[in-house]
C-alpha cells in the first residue's frame, strides 16, 4: 500500500484531534482528543517503519505509548482532583494558573 | 630588645582593647589604673631600651615581626625600626603621655565615660608609637591614620556639644586632605623604589637620583603636604585651634606628645630624601616661617586661653619646619623635644584653671587668679618664660639653635621672620599670663568656690616643669658634643649642621634673640601692669586669625554645599531616580502585556501551540 494513504489518515486524525481539543470543553473528550493526536503520530511512525524497513520507528511507538499511558494517569488524576473541588468537568473552569 | 620593643608598642593597644571591652563593668578607679599602668609599662620598656641602647652601643636595627603584604613585586613587612630618633620620640610620647594620663584622672573626675576616654587616649599613644617605630612608610601610614582617628574621637569626646562634634569633623576632614598627599607620596615611593622601607629608600635615593631631580621634588612635596595636614601648617592649619573644643588633656596630648609632631617627625625621618630636593626644603622653610609669624600674630588676638596656646603650637611647629627647611633637622628635633614638655605644662596648667573654673576658657572672665592658683600660676609662668626663649630655660637653647642655623645657612630674611615670631612668642604668652593670673578678678557669682587644683593635677605638671627648665641641657654643653646630638648622630640628621653649628655662639644675632625675648616679655608685662585698663579689645583681624576660616568658607564650603544641594534637589531625583523609575515602569508595562498570554485556559494554550507549530512548519517549508 502507498505510504501517502497512511500520511493522509494520520493528518486527518491529527486534525480531528486538534479540533477536538480546541472546541471541546468536556475534560474527558479533551483527553480523548489528545490520545488521538498521539496516535496520529504513532501511525506515521509505523507507516514509515514499514516503508523504509527500519525498526527504529517501531521502538519509538512503544515510547510514545508508554508516555501516553503515564500522561493519561497523571492527567486523569489532575482532572479528578479538579472535579472534586469544582464539581465540573469543564476545562475552561480549570483556570487557577492564570497569570 | 625585641620583646621590650613589642611590649612597649603593644601595651597601650592592650590597654585600649581591655578598656573598650570592659567599659561597662570597670569603675573609674580601675579605668584610670588600666589607662595609666599600660602607658607606664610602655615607658619602662622604652627607658630600658634607651639604657641598653646607650650602654651596649647598639646600632639601628629593623625587626620584622611578620610578612604583611605580599603582592606581585610589592612587599611590605610589619617591621619596626629602632634607632635613636625613634627612641627619642617614643620616650617623649610615653613620658609626656603618662603624665597627661595621670593628670586626666584628676581632670576627668566629673565625667561619665571614664573608660572610653582612657581607651581613646591609649589608642592615641599606640598609634603614635606605631607611627614613630614603623620601618616602612606603609606601616607609618597606618599609625598616621590611627592618630587621625584617635584625635577625631577625642576632640569630639564631648559629642553632646555641637562645637566639639564640628571641631572633630573639621580636624578629620582637613587631616584627610594632608593624608591624601602622603598616600600619593606612598604610591610614588612604591613606583620609584618598589618598597617603602625607610632605610632602603634613604639609601637608594642618594645613589639613584641626582640632587633636585623633579620626581624627588614631587615626592618630597607630597610628603610635605601630609606633614602640613598633621602638623597644622598653612594652608591646613585651621583645624588645630578649633580642636580646643576637646578636653584639655587631649589638647595637651595632641600638642605635646602625639599628632602634631608627626609631621615634623616625618620630615626628619625622611631627611635623606628631603635633602635631595633643595626646592622642597625652600618651600618648607618659607611655609614654616609664614606659619610661625601668622600664628604668633593670631595668638596675640585671641581671647580664649586655650586658643592662645593652640596658635602658639602652630607657631612653634612653624619654627620646627623652618629649621627643617634650612636642613637643621637636629635643631628641629631638639625644639620638638623641649616644646613637648613646655606645651604640656602650659596646657595642663591652663587645664587646672579651666577645670577649677568649671569649663571657662575665656580670659575675660579670668584675671587675678594667681591669688587662687598659687602653684599653678608659677608653673604656667615658668613654661611661658621657657617657651619665650629666656635663658637658661629649655626652649631658649633649641630656639636659639634654630635661629643660628637659619642665619648661618644664609636665609637672612627667614631668620628675621623667625626672630619676629620668636619675640612675639614671649609677648603673647606674657599677655595670656597677665590676662589670666594678674589684675582684677572677674569671677562670676557662681564661681566663688574656685580653688587650687588637687595634687593629682599638680604633680604631673611639676615633673614636666622640671624638664621645661632643665630640658635644654640635653642639647647644650660647653666644650663637647651635647648629649642629644651625640645620641641622635647615628641617624645622620646632624650632618648638615656639622658644617653649621650646634654650639651656642655669642654673635650679634644670638644676642638680638635674647634681648628681643627678654624685652618682649618685660614690655608686655609692663603694659599689662600699668596700662591694663586703657587696652581695648584685641584687633578683630588677629582674633579671627586673618579670616582664614571665612576665606575657606567662601572658597570651598559654600560652593561645595551649593553644588551638593543642587545635586540633591535636581540631579538626584530627576536624573538618577527618574531614569530608574522609567525603567521600572517600562518593565511593568511589558509584564502586564505578557500577563494576558497566561490566561490559565488550557485550550488557549493548545491553540497557541498549534499556531506555533503551523508557523514553524510554514517557516521550515518555505
Amino acid at each position: 500500500m502507498d505510504v501517502s494513504l497512511f500520511v493522509f489518515v494520520s493528518l486527518a486524525m491529527f486534525g480531528i484531534g486538534i479540533i477536538g481539543v480546541l472546541i471541546n470543553r468536556n475534560a474527558l473528550i479533551f483527553f480523548l482528543s489528545i490520545e488521538l493526536l498521539l496516535n496520529a503520530g504513532n501511525l506515521l511512525f509505523v507507516a514509515f517503519a514499514r516503508e523504509w524497513e527500519n525498526q527504529t520507528g517501531l521502538i519509538w511507538v512503544f515510547f510514545v505509548l508508554i508516555i501516553a499511558a503515564a500522561e493519561a494517569a497523571v492527567g486523569i488524576a489532575i482532572f479528578i482532583n479538579q472535579f472534586r473541588t469544582k464539581q465540573v468537568v469543564d476545562v475552561d473552569q480549570y483556570d487557577v494558573l492564570r497569570g | 630588645m625585641l620583646y621590650a620593643l613589642c611590649l612597649g608598642l603593644f601595651m597601650p593597644l592592650i590597654g585600649f582593647v581591655t578598656l573598650l571591652s570592659t567599659a561597662r563593668y570597670v569603675g573609674r578607679r580601675q579605668a584610670g589604673f588600666i589607662g595609666c599602668t599600660t602607658i607606664f609599662i610602655s615607658l619602662i620598656c622604652f627607658v630600658s631600651l634607651l639604657i641598653s641602647y646607650v650602654y651596649t652601643g647598639a646600632s639601628p636595627q629593623t625587626y620584622t615581626l611578620f610578612d604583611w603584604i605580599h603582592f606581585n613585586s610589592i612587599n611590605a613587612n610589619f617591621a619596626l625600626h629602632l634607632d635613636p630618633l625613634a627612641l627619642l620620640m617614643t620616650l617623649i610620647i610615653t613620658g609626656v603621655g603618662l603624665l597627661i594620663h595621670v593628670y586626666s584622672v584628676g581632670y576627668m573626675d566629673h565625667d561619665d565615660d571614664f573608660a572610653r576616654f582612657f581607651a581613646c587616649m591609649n589608642f592615641f599613644i599606640f598609634s603614635m608609637l606605631l607611627l614613630v617605630l614603623a620601618a616602612e612608610l606603609l606601616l607609618l601610614f597606618v599609625g598616621w591614620e590611627g592618630v587621625g582617628l584617635a584625635s577625631y574621637l577625642l576632640i569630639g569626646f564631648w559629642y553632646q556639644k555641637p562645637e566639639a562634634a564640628e571641631a572633630a569633623t573639621k580636624a578629620f576632614v582637613i587631616n584627610r586632605i594632608g593624608d591624601l598627599g602622603l598616600l600619593l607620596g606612598l604610591l610614588l615611593t612604591f613606583y620609584l623604589f618598589h618598597t617603602t622601607d625607610i632605610v632602603i629608600v634613604s639609601n637608594s635615593v642618594e645613589t639613584g637620583f641626582t640632587i633636585g631631580a623633579p620626581v624627588i621634588t614631587l615626592l618630597t612635596m607630597l610628603y610635605f603636604v601630609g606633614a602640613t595636614g598633621k602638623s597644622a601648617q598653612i594652608p591646613l592649619q585651621t583645624w588645630l585651634p578649633d580642636a580646643m573644643a576637646g578636653p584639655t588633656p587631649v589638647s595637651a596630648l595632641i600638642h605635646a606628645a602625639t599628632m602634631v609632631t608627626a609631621g615634623v617627625y616625618l620630615v626628619v625621618r625622611m631627611h635623606a630624601v628631603f635633602t635631595m630636593a633643595p626646592m622642597t626644603l625652600q618651600v618648607i622653610g618659607i611655609i614654616g616661617a609664614i606659619t610661625s609669624l601668622y600664628a604668633s600674630l593670631s595668638a596675640l588676638g585671641q581671647t580664649d586661653l586655650k586658643r592662645v596656646l593652640a596658635y602658639s603650637t602652630v607657631s612653634q611647629l612653624g619654627l620646627m619646619f623652618l629649621a627643617c627647611g634650612a636642613g637643621a633637622f637636629y635643631a628641629a628635633m631638639f625644639h620638638l623635644t623641649t616644646h613637648a614638655f613646655i606645651k604640656a605644662v602650659l596646657f595642663l596648667s591652663a587645664g587646672n584653671v579651666v577645670h577649677m573654673m568649671h569649663g571657662t576658657t575665656e580670659m575675660s572672665k579670668m584675671g587675678g587668679l594667681s591669688a587662687i592658683f598659687t602653684k599653678t600660676h608659677w608653673l604656667f609662668l615658668i613654661a611661658a618664660l621657657s617657651l619665650s626663649g629666656i635663658p637658661p630655660l629649655a626652649a631658649f637653647f633649641s630656639k636659639d639653635l634654630i635661629l643660628e642655623n637659619e642665619y648661618l645657612v644664609g636665609y637672612e630674611f627667614l631668620y628675621y621672620i623667625a626672630l619676629a615670631a620668636s619675640i612675639l612668642t614671649g609677648i603673647y604668652l606674657t599677655r595670656a599670663y597677665c590676662l589670666t593670673f594678674t589684675g582684677p578678678q572677674h569671677l562670676d557669682s557662681d564661681q566663688h568656690d574656685v580653688k587650687e587644683a588637687p595634687s593629682i593635677m599638680i604633680t604631673p605638671v611639676l615633673i614636666l616643669t622640671f624638664f621645661s627648665i632643665f630640658g635644654g641641657f640635653i642639647g647644650f654643653s660647653i666644650g663637647r658634643t651635647p648629649w642629644l646630638e651625640d645620641f641622635i648622630a647615628e641617624v645622620d640628621v646632624t650632618y648638615i649642621e656639622k658644617e653649621l653649628t650646634t654650639d651656642f655662639i655669642w654673635s650679634y644675632e644670638g644676642i638680638l634673640a635674647i634681648v628681643g625675648a627678654i624685652g618682649g616679655v618685660l614690655a608686655t608685662a609692663l603694659v599689662y601692669s600699668k596700662f591694663r585698663d586703657q587696652l581695648g579689645k584685641p584687633i578683630e583681624f588677629l582674633k579671627k586669625s586673618f579670616y582664614f576660616d571665612e576665606i575657606y568658607n567662601w572658597l570651598f564650603i559654600i560652593p561645595l554645599k551649593s553644588i551638593s544641594s543642587w545635586m540633591a534637589q535636581k540631579i538626584e531625583p530627576e536624573i538618577f531616580d527618574g531614569s530608574i523609575n522609567i525603567l521600572a515602569q517600562g518593565t511593568q508595562g511589558v509584564a502586564r502585556a505578557l500577563q494576558l498570554v497566561q490566561s490559565g485556559q488550557v485550550r488557549a494554550y493548545v491553540a497557541w501551540m498549534a499556531l506555533g507549530a503551523v508557523l514553524l512548519i510554514v517557516y521550515l517549508v518555505y
